[in-house]
């Protein structure tokens, strides 16, 4: 039984982490609009793997981008563990995102000239935090995701997986209650992305973290509790 | 202010890492720079001459002309250089903004490798135009003679305008880059 059933069945009012009522997003491509996305509704409870399916173009990482801010939708709501996120200023979504969004990428965007130590220590670099309890807190991370022993190398000197459990661990470093991986697997071979969804459901069940993937790949939407169908920008059904 | 000297050290830091990417914009400022000493240097000495012949106030407006046009490629040479820096770091500027880092210690940050290329490509001009100037003066090779005023002044004017127009182009771009939706910058940036 998924979470989503267990909190429904018990009747309580968990607070949801991702509310998305009625969102739009629409592109103008000279004269013509392009509707990336059409009226979606979505609601993710805490702890669930929800994992976003459908071809190319068809809306699912447009929807990740709107729930994570890093676009904002042209018309509808958009909630984020309680905060309307449709007045927030690009700065106030920031802060939102620091403290409760983890991101992962197709093409993970570690930075090339940063080890997979500071990798994972990015997002909180910028912050006046102890650097020694940094540090460990990102080894502790880096060894959670099996990479304890690549610690000091570049991201270029690494493999496809190394760099996106890399990137793994550097989405959990400020304790989101949120990950948002966008096609998490879609770089990788078949086995490597066996465990790097391995790892994301993981972080479901034994952290507690809520996690929204979008992705091509069915093995992905085996280890979801839950998978939301796109077509055309629209959400064409859940399971 | 703490998270503003954080932001610095993290420009520090990538300025480091990233020695490579500084030579095109150091060598693009360093020319400049030199163009500009050697003729500020030169300039008083081709004044005096001018006088001498009865000519002063052509030769001077000339004088003044050249050392503007210098002036004025230098700071643009200058923007293109930052601007080349600020557009290769625009995907890291929408992963540093959607791991939700604040904006102003990340444009901090950004700002530090422009600055400290154009700067360093003011100094390694202005020595090396100093090199030059000492040269022509030497073997009289500079018919109206180089002044160590002239000399002093090109490179403090050097320095201080490549700083100033690095500061003033790169800016702007990245404060911008780093106002709008990360996704813009994640799926721009080189």
């Amino acid at each position: 039984m998924t979470l989503a059933a267990e909190n429904s069945t018990a009747g309580t009012t968990t607070q949801p982490v991702v509310q998305v009522t009625g969102a739009w997003k629409l592109h103008k491509l000279g004269e013509e609009v392009v509707k990336a996305l059409v009226d979606a509704d979505l609601t993710v409870l805490p702890g669930e793997f929800v994992c976003l399916m459908g071809p190319s173009g068809s809306g699912k990482s447009t929807l990740l981008n709107i729930i994570g801010g890093l676009d904002r939708p042209t018309k509808g709501t958009v909630v984020i563990n309680g905060t309307d996120t449709a007045t927030l200023t690009e700065s106030q979504f920031a802060a939102l995102r620091h403290d409760t969004v983890g991101f992962i990428f197709q093409s993970y965007n570690l930075i090339p000239f940063l080890s997979a130590v500071e990798n994972v220590e990015l997002p909180l670099m910028f912050e006046p935090y102890d650097r020694a309890a940094l540090r460990r807190r990102a080894l502790e991370l880096l060894e959670l995701v099996g990479l304890g022993h690549r610690v000091d190398h570049s991201p270029t000197k690494m493999s496809g997986g190394e760099q996106q459990r890399t990137a793994i661990a550097r989405s959990l470093i400020s304790n989101p209650k949120l990950i948002l991986a966008d096609e998490p697997t879609a770089n990788l071979d078949h086995r490597t992305g066996a465990t790097v969804v391995r790892l994301l459901r993981d972080l479901c069940t034994d952290l507690g973290v809520t996690v929204v993937a979008s992705t091509h790949d069915p093995t992905v939407a085996e280890e979801a509790s839950r998978v939301v169908r796109m077509k055309d920008g629209a959400i064409d059904g859940t399971a | 202010m703490n998270t503003l000297k954080l932001g610095l050290a993290y420009g520090l830091l990538s300025t480091r890492r990233r020695a490579g990417a500084l030579v095109l914009p150091v060598v693009t400022t360093a020319t400049g720079a030199f163009l500009l000493v050697l003729v500020l240097g030169m300039a008083s000495g081709i004044s005096s001459q001018a006088a001498a012949l009865g000519h002063a106030d052509e030769i001077e407006r000339a004088v003044v002309l050249i050392a503007v046009t210098v002036l004025l490629v230098g700071v643009v040479e200058v923007a293109v250089s930052t601007t080349r820096t600020v557009v290769h770091r625009t995907r890291e500027l929408g992963v540093l903004s959607a791991t939700g880092v604040p904006r102003p210690p990340v444009v901090a940050a950004l700002l530090v490798e422009p600055v400290f290329a154009s700067v360093v490509g003011a100094v390694v001009g202005s020595v090396a135009a100093v090199g030059v100037a000492a040269v022509l003066g030497a073997t009289g090779a500079a018919a109206s003679g180089v002044s160590a005023g002239g000399i002093t002044g090109g490179v403090v004017l050097a320095v201080v305008v490549s700083a100033v127009a690095a500061l003033a182009t790169s800016i702007v771009p990245t404060w911008r880059a780093a106002s709008r939706p990360p996704i813009r910058s994640l799926s721009t940036g080189v």
